[in-house]
């Protein structure tokens, strides 16, 4: 099929406007998929994923995340690429698609391409050049490194099989937390659109997984998952809602991750909100440090947040807030404690758990060896005994604790958080999902 | 009793020789020590033995440890004796060892993080392999004339070994280099075959390599993607350097430092 969408435009001009347009969207992971070379082309995956450079935000250069093209038929309110803006249109042909991902793939720049786009005529014409681009990368190229493709809703599901087939990572994005949220912000999407896409991608992994049992060389169906992504701070929604919604997400559909994305007023939309400050960078970076509890750490909602106490405290993380209002589970002796109750104290994550765990076989434990371990006894002090003692005297009181910790904070020497004022960490944390010593440890 | 230091050379096969002699002076080890490279500063009342590397001691050395405390921790003691900490990595290494196969830890001997010789061990291995894994992700390929990509590093650790077999899976049917400049080595990797190691030769220099006719296009490509795909307003340079240390970025083109 011949497409002549625009004129003729350099690919530099091509990039510069469609990785503009592709920016928003938050996922850039290359992780979850651990695929060999096979020798008759370029290209492997890792699984814990690789980062391959960092922007000007901080945020990861995984992938080379563009669109298809920015044209589109729909008017989201908050999407820069929304059919009522005047900004210039443009498309890639499939093969500047491939031509750009083997030449950077082949000079270590991108561990593989996201593929995402505007909706072009109907959602079946755009799922359509969606996948013969990445059927030409795979099979003309022979490329075998990472891909990350959006399902467009809407589309047939023979297309986004076909998709899942071809791709490593599918991604519908959810957009807002509640049906009626989308409703305002996007007059042309409808939540059952959005979910229906989402089930078939996840019946066809599970499927795949029991094909993959019979049969060792059956093609691999999305073999990272799926993933998601909500915007934070367009409507009042609260964090319970979100993380509600995300845990709904993890449990009923099997999502390998779900991002959030502070809400940048692109469109400088009168109905929408432009906060003084920014992006609400810090209740962004609460929202994922409390995923993170959700997928690592065994925590639940419910424990978190409650209807009562709808919102993240702003002062401390969400692990710590916690623990001040459970004092009477601490402190927890390091010597003894299972596991799953390590993880619950602050200021030991999930390597230091699984240290203390394997060390403390060979004998009982110091605070000295903590520090060596990886601790960060400045906040686990409060929480824990090591013998029986306490490192300091300290008083076992939430108003007590909760100024020491925000106190140090207040020095900069508290919790790190990743920003001056705001922001946060957009390093991929896959090195969590599996035991591989392949990345950081 | 007199403290004795075994003097041995920088290297996997310097280390690994002074373990086997170390061991068959039958002394104990409590007064063995092994010091990489020439001591500057004598102690009193101290022998110290100059150890010239031997490759059939070093390969019953790595025999054992791979025998007796398993791949992965051979692989973390590779690791620490590629690192650059010349002070400290012998002594380290050495009761790490001593830990493992004569204190009975056995293939556990990495989670003894009690033992401080152990936890250095760790340390030095986990920096080496942290900065493999940076090398892994930040290095950039340069097409040259002939098609072939060729890389510049420059690590503070002798990451290459730790690297390579990386890029030879990736990119197994491509001809490429990489130039370790601190080290003075090269990976090599041959379409299709094994990858090796060699030492720069004398005089080195990559000034004449002449660069592949796309190459400039490619890089002017990329460098506007990295610039496009910032969000301007989260611009956050204080986490760009945390994620990705200047060190890094001098070798990287879409930073346009070096």
């Amino acid at each position: 099929m011949e497409i002549r969408l625009s004129p003729k435009m350099s690919v530099m001009d091509k990039l510069k406007i469609l990785a503009e347009g592709a920016k928003y969207d938050v996922s850039c992971s290359s992780s979850g998929s651990s695929r060999a070379n096979d020798g008759r082309g370029i290209g492997n995956t890792v699984a814990a994923g690789l980062c391959h450079s960092f922007a000007a935000d901080g945020r990861c250069v995984s992938l080379l995340k563009i669109l298809f093209t920015n044209e589109c038929i729909y008017d989201c309110k908050y999407c820069i690429n929304r059919s009522s803006n005047d900004v210039p249109r443009v498309s890639f042909t499939p093969d500047e698609v491939c031509d750009l991902t083997m030449e950077f793939y082949r000079r270590n720049y991108i561990e593989g391409l996201f593929l995402s786009s505007g909706i072009l005529y109907s959602p079946n014409d755009t799922m359509e050049l969606l996948c013969e681009t990445l059927h030409k990368l795979r099979t003309v190229h022979r490329f075998q490194g990472y891909i990350h493709v959006k399902a467009i809703p809407g589309a047939d599901p023979a297309l986004i099989q076909r998709a899942g087939y071809l791709a490593d990572r599918m991604s519908v994005n959810l957009e807002m937390a509640t049906a009626d949220g989308l409703k305002a912000m996007a007059p042309n999407k409808h939540r059952r659109n959005i979910l229906k896409p989402m089930r078939l991608i996840q019946n066809g992994i599970a499927e795949n997984r029991n094909e993959l049992v019979l049969y060792k060389h059956a093609p691999r169906f999305c073999e990272a998952g799926q993933s998601t992504q909500m915007v934070v701070g367009a409507l009042p929604e609260s964090d319970y809602q979100i993380m509600s919604v995300a845990e709904n997400l993890y449990n009923k559909f099997s999502l390998k991750r779900v991002y959030y994305s502070a809400f940048v007023n692109v469109n400088g939309d009168q109905d929408l909100p432009a906060p003084a400050q920014g992006a609400p960078l810090l209740r962004e970076h609460r929202l994922y440090q409390a995923d993170w509890l959700l997928r690592f750490y065994y925590f639940r909602v419910e424990e978190l947040l409650t209807a009562d106490r709808p919102n993240f405290n702003m002062a401390i993380d969400p692990k710590a807030d916690w623990a001040v209002r459970h004092l009477d589970l601490f402190p927890v002796e390091i010597n003894r404690a299972d596991y799953q109750l390590l993880l619950r104290i602050p200021g030991v994550g999930v390597k230091s758990a699984r240290r203390i765990v394997a060390a403390r076989r060979f004998g009982n434990l110091t605070f000295e060896d903590l520090k060596r371990i990886g601790v960060v006894l400045k906040r686990a002090l409060y929480f824990i005994t090591c013998g029986g003692k306490m490192m300091y005297p300290t008083k076992m009181e939430e108003g007590y604790i909760v100024r020491n910790l925000t106190y140090q904070n207040q020095m900069g020497r508290g919790e790190k958080l990743p920003f001056m004022t705001d922001g946060t960490v957009y390093r991929q944390m896959s090195l969590f999902d599996m035991g591989s010593m392949r990345g950081f440890r | 009793m007199e403290e004795k230091y075994l003097v041995c050379e920088d290297s996997l096969e310097g280390i690994f020789t002074g373990i086997y002699d170390a061991y068959a002076l039958r002394e104990g080890h409590e007064h063995i020590h092994i010091q990489i490279g020439e001591e500057t500063n004598y102690r009193l009342f101290a022998d110290y033995r100059y150890i010239s590397p031997d490759f059939v001691k070093t390969d019953k050395v790595a025999g054992t440890l791979k025998k007796r405390l398993g791949e992965n921790v051979y692989y973390d003691i590779c690791r620490a004796a590629a690192s650059y900490n010349k002070e400290e990595k012998g002594d380290a290494i050495y009761r790490t060892v001593v830990d493992g196969i004569t204190g009975g830890s056995g293939r556990r001997v990495m989670e003894n993080l009690r033992n401080p010789y152990v936890a250095r061990t760790f340390e030095l291995a986990r920096y080496t392999a942290n900065e493999a894994h940076y090398e892994i992700e930040f290095l950039r390929f340069e097409e040259l004339e002939q098609g072939i990509l060729y890389a510049v590093i420059g690590p503070k650790n002798s990451v290459i070994p730790f690297v390579m077999p990386h890029f030879a899976d990736r990119l197994s049917i491509e001809n490429f280099i990489i130039h370790d400049e601190k080290h003075g080595l090269f990976g090599v990797h041959a379409a299709k075959k094994e990858w090796y190691l060699v030492s720069e030769p004398e005089g080195f220099t990559d000034k004449r390599l002449k660069r592949s006719k796309g190459e400039e296009q490619y890089r002017a490509l990329f460098t506007i993607f990295h610039k496009t795909t910032g969000i301007m307003e989260r611009e956050n340079k204080r986490l760009q350097r945390q994620m990705c240390p200047i060190r890094y970025q001098e070798y990287m083109m879409e930073f346009d430092q070096k």
